[in-house]
C-alpha cells in the first residue's frame, strides 16, 4: 500500500498554509484516498488497480491546491506573504543583484540620447534579456502558492513597481527640496529626465518582466478552471 | 425567487442535508451522498474538500479529528447551529426550483 500522506504531500507541495494546517489537509486527503483504495480492494480489484483508481480521484493536483487556497482556508496574511511578498522580493533582489554585477563587471549600457534634451536612456541589454526569466521565476512561485492571476503578475513585476513607487515619491520631494536648497528647478527639464528614466528603468524592464509573468500565468491557467461547478452529476462507473 | 448561487447551493444543500443525520468524515460524506442519490450526485475530491473548507469558514459546519475503531484518525464534520439555519432556506430554494422546472417542462413527478 502506498504512503498516502507522502503522495498527497508531493501533490500539494506548494500549499501556502501554515505547517499545522498543511499537515491536517495532507492527512485528511490521504485518509480519503486510503478509504477509497480499500473500497476498491473490497470490490475485488487487484492492489495495483486499486491504487491507480484511488489516485485517479485527483486528476489535477495544481487545481486541487488552487481550490483549497481559494476556499479561504488559512491565514490571509500568510497567504499574501507566500503569494506576493516572497516571490516579489525574490524577483527584486535577483534583478538588482544581477544589474549590480553587470555594472561591476564593466558591462556598458546602450545609451540613447537626443541633442538638446536632458537625460539619456540607458539599456543594459543582458539585464533586460534576463528579466523575462526572473519575472517568470517570481510568477512561478506566486502561482505555485495558489495566487490569482493579478497577484502573479504583481509578483513578477515587483522590481519595477518598487522602483515606480520610489520615482513617484522622488518627483514631488525633489520639487520641494530643490527650491529650499536655492536651486532653480525647471519643471520641463525634470519631467523630461523622469520620463527618460522611466523608460530606462520602468517601462522596458517592466515589459520584460511581464513577458515572463504572462507566460507562467498562461501555463498555470491551462489547468481545468477552478470555478467549474462544484458538483458533477455524472453517474459513477462500475 | 431562486438565488443565483443555486448551483453551488445544491452542493451545499447535499452536504448540509447529509450532515443533518450525523457527523461524517469526507470520504463517508461523499459516499453517502452518492449512495442516497443512486450515483446521480458524485463529488470529485477537488470539489468536495475546498467546499467543506469554505463551509467551515462560514461556520456552517465544524471539523474535528476523531479516532475510529480501527485506530485511524479522520476529520469528521458536523452541522453547527448556523448550518442548521442555512439549511432551511436552501431547502426552500431547491423546492422552488424543482417546482419551477416542473411547471416549465409540464412533467409531473412521481
Amino acid at each position: 500500500m502506498p504512503d498516502w500522506p507522502e503522495l498527497v504531500r508531493q501533490g500539494l507541495s506548494g500549499l501556502a498554509l501554515d505547517a499545522n494546517e498543511k499537515d491536517e489537509v495532507h492527512l485528511e486527503l490521504a485518509g480519503h484516498l486510503e478509504d477509497s483504495y480499500e473500497a476498491f480492494c473490497r470490490k475485488g480489484l487487484p492492489e495495483e488497480e486499486a491504487v491507480h483508481r484511488a489516485m485517479e480521484l485527483v486528476s489535477d493536483w495544481a487545481d486541487l491546491q488552487h481550490r483549497i487556497l481559494a476556499s479561504g482556508k488559512g491565514d490571509p496574511m500568510q497567504k499574501r506573504v507566500h503569494q506576493l511578498w516572497i516571490p516579489g522580493f525574490l524577483t527584486f533582489i535577483l534583478s538588482t543583484t544581477l544589474l549590480m554585477t553587470l555594472q561591476k563587471l564593466g558591462f556598458r549600457p546602450l545609451i540613447i540620447s537626443w541633442n538638446g534634451t536632458p537625460g539619456t536612456i540607458l539599456f543594459y541589454v543582458p539585464w533586460l534579456l534576463s528579466l523575462p526569466f526572473l519575472g517568470a521565476l517570481g510568477a512561478y512561485f506566486s502561482a505555485r502558492a495558489g495566487a490569482a492571476r493579478a497577484i502573479v503578475l504583481l509578483a513578477s513585476t515587483f522590481p519595477v513597481l518598487a522602483l515606480a513607487t520610489a520615482f513617484i515619491l522622488m518627483f514631488p520631494i525633489d520639487m520641494i527640496i530643490e527650491p529650499i536648497a536655492g536651486n532653480h528647478v525647471d519643471f520641463g527639464i525634470v519631467a523630461t529626465a523622469i520620463l527618460k528614466d522611466g523608460a530606462s528603468w520602468l517601462l522596458v524592464p517592466g515589459a520584460s518582466l511581464v513577458v515572463g509573468g504572462l507566460l507562467v500565468s498562461f501555463l498555470f491557467r491551462r489547468r481545468p478552471p477552478s470555478q467549474r461547478a462544484a458538483i458533477t452529476s455524472e453517474t459513477t462507473h462500475a | 425567487m431562486i438565488g443565483s448561487g443555486i448551483k453551488r447551493g445544491t452542493a451545499e444543500l447535499a452536504v448540509l442535508s447529509v450532515l443533518q443525520e450525523g457527523p461524517l468524515h469526507g470520504y463517508e460524506l461523499a459516499r453517502r451522498i452518492e449512495q442516497q442519490t443512486n450515483g446521480a450526485l458524485h463529488f470529485t475530491l477537488a470539489a468536495l474538500y475546498p467546499m467543506l473548507y469554505r463551509m467551515e469558514q462560514q461556520r456552517w459546519i465544524r471539523g474535528s479529528w476523531e479516532t475510529s475503531a480501527n485506530g485511524r484518525k479522520r476529520r469528521c464534520y458536523r452541522l453547527t447551529l448556523a448550518g442548521k439555519k442555512k439549511l432551511s432556506p436552501l431547502q426552500r430554494e431547491w423546492a422552488e426550483l424543482f417546482r419551477a422546472l416542473q411547471r416549465l417542462t409540464k412533467v409531473s413527478h412521481a
